[in-house]
């Protein structure tokens, strides 16, 4: 086979410019860490890696939303045990009211102070969270307990997602742990009956509403009881979705991340091959007879 | 006497041919980095001096060194490279625009939509979350508008090229036509046409370069260039393309016909620039378009549906997101944010009904759980799995083009090669045979000092 110059040239030209391309994306490979640079690097892996990232991005979106909502859980939660709390002390005062060696005036104190628990609860009962009113189901903007304890809230959950099949509420239910709306008692009605009992000096009164103060505040307990369960769901998908997070980070890592020491081994090797390249063309280069003449 | 005149004659013709080789090897040292320069061979050979013996030299013209078979296959062989080529670098410059490596691609806005109903919810009452959702809805709309329009850009750009293209095959048919005429004039006249003969293959493997080009020589020795399968030129006569459009909006070439109009070769456009213009326009810009709008069209209708089954806080129902066609045509470049929405975000439907407002969260989870389901392609993928095939479908088209791109250009130097080897100047070769004429011409000098030291010997001799 004849050899030419322009053969010579054309060889030294394109072997050091695909060895120059070759070695230019290893190099890239290396500074970025990133095996998957664009599509077609690996379209496979960089068909994975944008569905693994629109993944991470809701996996992050919903322990967000765990993050958001649980403050308001955990507030509802404190606000139900204050409300325990308040209905203990009211029974507590029930049981005093039915001592009968208490007279009127007594009675009446005791009354006053019954006033003041429901002043109290009502108060807990309209407490706001980061979304509006806790327990007004829906009408979170409205509150849902008036001066008398009237309730004009709702029983609709306050529903989100984090990750499970089904959306999950995250709300406690006003109407389910101070109204008898749902089957239960109205907890301002049996506060209003002590109340009364005591004001009236209605020993048999008094002793009836212990009873009914008793299934009020298991039904406050109850609801606190369910928001207790709630947060402890917040918290299990949180961790579901942290580790379900890290997997996909890893996977990430696995599918589009380069190994650091196999890419600095290539471009060193590389690098080598580029540097002999250029000494050997620079030998072809240099191989013509005429010199000689 | 006659001896020594003809030692004479002979010296002298000698000097001549050796002359006409040095000019001949001068010429290919000179045009040894010449693009299109084929070596010339000095063609000596012995003169007949009739019934005597001992002729001398004589130059009978030179010789271009080719090879039809090799240069018809370099014709080929640069058409399909420039074709895989110019197809890679529109494939690139697309490839682009899905790469979602930063986070801030059509992937990334999607993922934020849906991100941006969990937040809402989560506090579907607060106006900073609800405009947040408008904010990624309109994020969304504009990535899919700038995607779509870079396309259409690039859609436009690659026209115009095709434009050029064809203007330039049309010149180089007309000079090609030109060459012909000049070759056939100098033939004619007993002329070397080498140069133009040169000039002629360099306008050809131009040409193949712009479209796929086959020639051959007809049985009366003209040469004909075929492009697409259609004959531009034929000797003296050039034949022109023209361009135009399908009403896809798919290019159309044509060849003018003497009548007027033209007739459509677009079927038989393989190859060149113009050929790798037509795959990456009307094939792959084509095929990403219409994933594309399927894709835009397909999730904005899906949360649309979602957004229209449920209640604004200002208890409105029946509203889109987003404002889409009834078709995924043009989806991505026509999807905008739904005039329903655009500046109210308390018309966002966070609730199902009227009765949860205003902390109805149900359809702000609902509307977040499309993200799970398969609302794409026929309600057979999801928005993610439907976006990744979308990046997968671009990085696999570039990567075989990629392929293809090395592979034919591993193919053209492969027969480049064989061409400079058959036609190519070897500058070794070209010293040797230097030194061969130069020899030879002062060997031919010293037959002349030869002969006149015998002529003078014989003067002498004679004239004492």
């Amino acid at each position: 086979m004849r050899v030419t110059e322009q053969m010579r040239y054309d060889s030294v030209s394109n072997n050091l410019s695909q060895l120059s391309a070759r070695q230019a994306k290893a190099a890239q490979e290396s500074q970025t860490g990133l095996r998957v640079n664009l599509p077609s690097d690996d379209p496979i892996a960089a068909a994975e890696l944008a569905r693994l990232s629109a993944s991470q991005a809701q996996i992050t979106a919903r322990r967000s939303t765990i993050t958001a909502v649980r403050g308001d859980a955990e507030l509802a939660e404190s606000s139900l045990q204050q409300a325990s709390d308040l209905l203990a002390t009211a029974k507590d005062l029930a049981m005093q009211g039915g001592n009968g060696a208490l007279g009127a005036p007594e009675r009446a104190m005791l009354a006053k102070q019954v006033k003041d628990i429901k002043e109290q609860l009502i108060g807990v009962a309209n407490t706001q969270g980061s979304t509006g009113y806790l327990f007004g189901g829906s009408a979170t903007q409205t509150r849902p307990f008036g001066n008398t304890g009237a309730f004009s809230g709702n029983d609709e959950d306050h529903v989100v997602d984090i990750g499970n099949s089904t959306p999950s509420a995250v709300n406690a239910s006003g109407s389910k742990a101070f109204t008898a709306a749902a089957g239960g008692r109205d907890v301002f009605a049996d506060l209003d009956s002590l109340y009364t009992a005591l004001n009236t000096n209605d020993t048999t009164g008094i002793s009836a509403t212990v009873t009914n103060l008793d299934v009020s505040r298991a039904q406050i307990t109850n609801e606190q009881a369910s928001m207790g369960i709630t947060i402890n769901k917040l918290d299990a998908s949180d961790s579901v979705l942290g580790a379900l997070d890290l997997q996909t980070s890893t996977r990430k890592g696995e599918v589009g991340a380069a190994d650091p020491a196999k890419s600095y081994a290539t471009l060193v090797q590389l690098n080598n091959s580029l540097q002999q390249s250029v000494t050997v063309s620079k030998s072809i280069l240099d191989l013509a007879a005429f010199k000689q003449f | 006497m006659a001896g020594l005149t003809q030692l004479l004659n002979v010296a002298r013709d000698a000097l001549t041919a050796q002359s006409y080789g040095l000019n001949v090897t001068g010429q290919n040292i000179s045009n040894a980095s010449t693009p299109g320069y084929v070596r010339r061979v000095a063609q000596l050979q012995t003169q007949n001096l009739g019934s005597q013996s001992g002729g001398g030299v004589v130059a009978a013209g030179l010789k271009r060194v080719t090879n039809d078979f090799i240069e018809r296959r370099e014709f080929q062989a640069t058409g399909t490279s420039s074709a895989a080529t110019a197809r890679d670098q529109t494939l690139a410059s697309i490839e682009a625009l899905f790469n979602d490596g930063g986070g801030t691609g059509l992937g990334a806005a999607m993922s934020d939509v849906f991100s941006s109903f969990s937040a809402l919810a989560s506090n579907p009452n607060d106006t900073t979350t609800r405009a947040k959702v408008l904010a990624a809805v309109g994020a969304f709309t504009s990535r899919a508008n700038d995607t779509a329009n870079t396309i259409s850009q690039t859609k436009i750009d690659l026209m115009q090229q095709a434009q050029d293209t064809v203007l330039q095959v049309n010149q180089r048919a007309q000079e090609i036509a030109k060459l012909d005429m000049q070759i056939s004039q100098a033939t004619m006249q007993g002329d070397d046409a080498s140069d133009l003969k040169d000039q002629r293959t360099q306008k050809i493997l131009n040409i193949s370069g712009l479209i796929n080009t086959h020639t051959f020589t007809d049985g009366s020795g003209n040469t004909v260039v075929q492009v697409a399968g259609t004959t531009i030129v034929d000797g003296q006569n050039a034949r022109t393309l023209s361009l135009d459009m399908h009403a896809d909006g798919s290019l159309k070439l044509l060849a003018d016909q003497s009548g007027g109009g033209g007739s459509e070769i677009t079927q038989f456009l393989t190859g060149g620039t113009l050929g790798g213009i037509k795959e990456a326009r009307d094939k792959d810009l084509f095929d990403v378009s219409s994933q594309l709008d399927q894709f835009v069209f397909d999730v904005g209708t899906a949360i649309n549906t979602q957004h229209a089954a449920g209640v604004g806080a200002d208890g409105g129902t029946g509203r889109n997101l987003f404002d889409l066609g009834s078709t995924a045509t043009n989806a991505a470049r026509d999807v905008r944010v739904s005039v329903d929405v655009f500046d109210h975000p308390d018309r966002i439907a966070a609730a199902s009904n009227a009765l949860s407002l205003p902390g109805g969260s149900d359809n702000a989870v609902l509307l977040g759980k499309l993200f799970d389901s398969q609302i794409a392609v026929g309600n057979t993928r999801t928005a993610a799995q439907a976006y990744g095939d979308i990046v997968g479908s671009i990085g696999s088209t570039r990567a075989n083009s990629q392929r293809d791109v090395e592979t034919q250009g591993a193919i053209l130097q492969q027969v480049q090669s064989m061409h400079q080897s058959e036609s190519g100047v070897s500058l070794d070769e070209e010293m040797v045979n230097l030194t061969k004429f130069q020899n030879a011409y002062a060997a031919a000098s010293k037959m002349i000092g030869v002969a006149d030291q015998l002529m003078q010997t014989l003067l002498n001799t004679v004239g004492r």
